[in-house]
């Protein structure tokens, strides 16, 4: 019963969606790193419409392998990287509200830690929340159960610790 | 009189209330096709689904198989899955109404709408027959393609939500990165690909979306399974 009064309480308070707000002066004051060689073209043309911070892991700024799909409020970033594909993803749009005193997500919110790595469908994944949007970086695995990469949380820790801003702007 | 027919009255709507909680609901029937409630997984042993959650969080999209009949349960816990009952994974009652709910279905992924917090992101579909390579998956709404993996395709659509199909075969994709495509595109034939490991024949759905709340906001994979009923009936109704 109580499981169900929360649900309901959750879908009552769901609304429709929108763009979140990015605190650029917090972004500017302690993400902005002015890169020593200048970034390749591909990665400046693709991401020029942007508009939340755009993070690699600096290892991989200058990868040929490269991919971008990316518009105003997202990013997608991908590299081919000996049997595996690395994504690195920003996001700034929501797509439901609900409540602040909603009491499951309270708890969620609360829970929630600096970095989540998680694993599934033998994918490695790390989420985290910066300065108002939300980001996640995927390591996905040709040999998914033998692959280190994608068994052991140390090689996206490493790409998560190594994150670099390259762009993005209000 | 009056108070012990209004007892009498109370206990009744209390034996009632305590049998819906223990007993599980009959399958929903729509034209022949039957589904098990959102939240209901079977066996039960195959975890604690999100029950009561009925809300539609992605209305109006497009069933993600392009044709043919589709059944929504367990691979794992299914006949002949890793922890099911010993079996073909071709057997028939896999391939048979009604459907049964698997997001939040046991797994050590992190999952914050599921109890206990960890669970299956989405929902696992077998296509009309247990044949590799048949049946397309489409796009369920107007997007762009945003990331092919190794065995991920995801779809990113008009309503911000992203969509991942897991294990289409390598060699059909009919997307490219950064195409936009419409609903009922079709994206690659449902396969048992899982890189060079492979996997039972299905396709992986789920659907992930952001959750504003207050002043902060979470992605989180949402419940697919109320969605896909939905699109499913419509489907049937020759209305994808």
């Amino acid at each position: 019963m109580r499981l169900f009064s929360l649900i309901l309480f959750t879908l009552l308070s769901l609304n429709a969606g929108g763009i979140l707000p990015i605190d650029w002066s917090k972004v500017n004051s302690t993400q902005q790193q002015k890169a020593s060689i200048p970034y390749p073209k591909k990665l400046i043309e693709g991401i020029k419409e942007v508009r939340l911070p755009v993070y690699l892991s600096s290892s991989y700024v200058y990868d040929k392998s490269i991919m971008i799909v990316a518009d105003k409020g997202f990013y997608s970033i991908s590299f081919v990287v000996n049997g595996a594909t690395l994504l690195f993803e920003g996001d700034r749009t929501y797509q439901e509200a609900v409540s602040p005193k909603n009491p499951e997500f309270q708890k969620i919110v609360q829970k929630t830690r600096a970095v989540e790595i998680s694993q599934s469908e033998g994918i490695m994944m790390a989420e985290f929340n910066r300065h108002g949007a939300n980001y996640a970086i995927s390591v996905e695995c040709e040999k998914p159960k033998t692959d280190k990469r994608c068994t052991n949380e140390e090689f996206i820790r490493t790409l998560y610790a190594k994150l670099t801003m390259v762009g993005g702007h209000p | 009189m009056r108070v012990v027919t209004s007892l009498l009255f109370l206990l009744i709507l209390l034996f009632a209330s305590c049998d819906k909680k223990t007993k599980p609901k009959a399958p929903i029937d729509y034209k022949g096709f039957t589904y098990t409630p959102a939240g209901e997984l079977s066996p039960k042993k195959s975890g604690t689904g999100r029950k009561g959650d009925n809300y539609v969080y992605a209305p109006n999209i497009r069933f993600p198989i392009e044709s043919g009949n589709a059944y929504i349960n367990s691979q794992v816990y299914g006949v002949g899955g890793y922890l099911g009952e010993k079996g073909s994974l071709c057997d028939k009652r896999n391939y048979a109404y009604p459907w049964h709910d698997n997001y939040c279905e046991k797994r050590g992924w992190s999952m914050p709408l599921c109890s206990g917090g960890k669970g299956h992101q989405g929902v696992d579909i077998r296509t009309a027959t247990c044949e590799k390579k048949r049946y397309y998956a489409v796009a369920v709404e107007d997007g762009i393609i945003t990331y092919i993996g190794q065995y991920t395709i995801k779809l990113r659509g008009l309503s911000g939500r992203t969509y991942r199909y897991l294990h289409l075969d390598s060699h059909s994709i009919q997307v490219k990165r950064g195409q936009k495509i419409k609903r009922g595109t079709r994206i690659g034939l449902v396969s048992n690909n899982m890189g060079k490991t492979a996997t039972s024949i299905h396709l992986h759905f789920d659907m992930k979306q952001t959750i504003k709340i207050g002043n902060r906001s979470k992605s989180v994979f949402v419940p697919p399974y109320t969605s896909l009923v939905e699109a499913y009936k419509r489907l049937l109704r020759g209305e994808p």
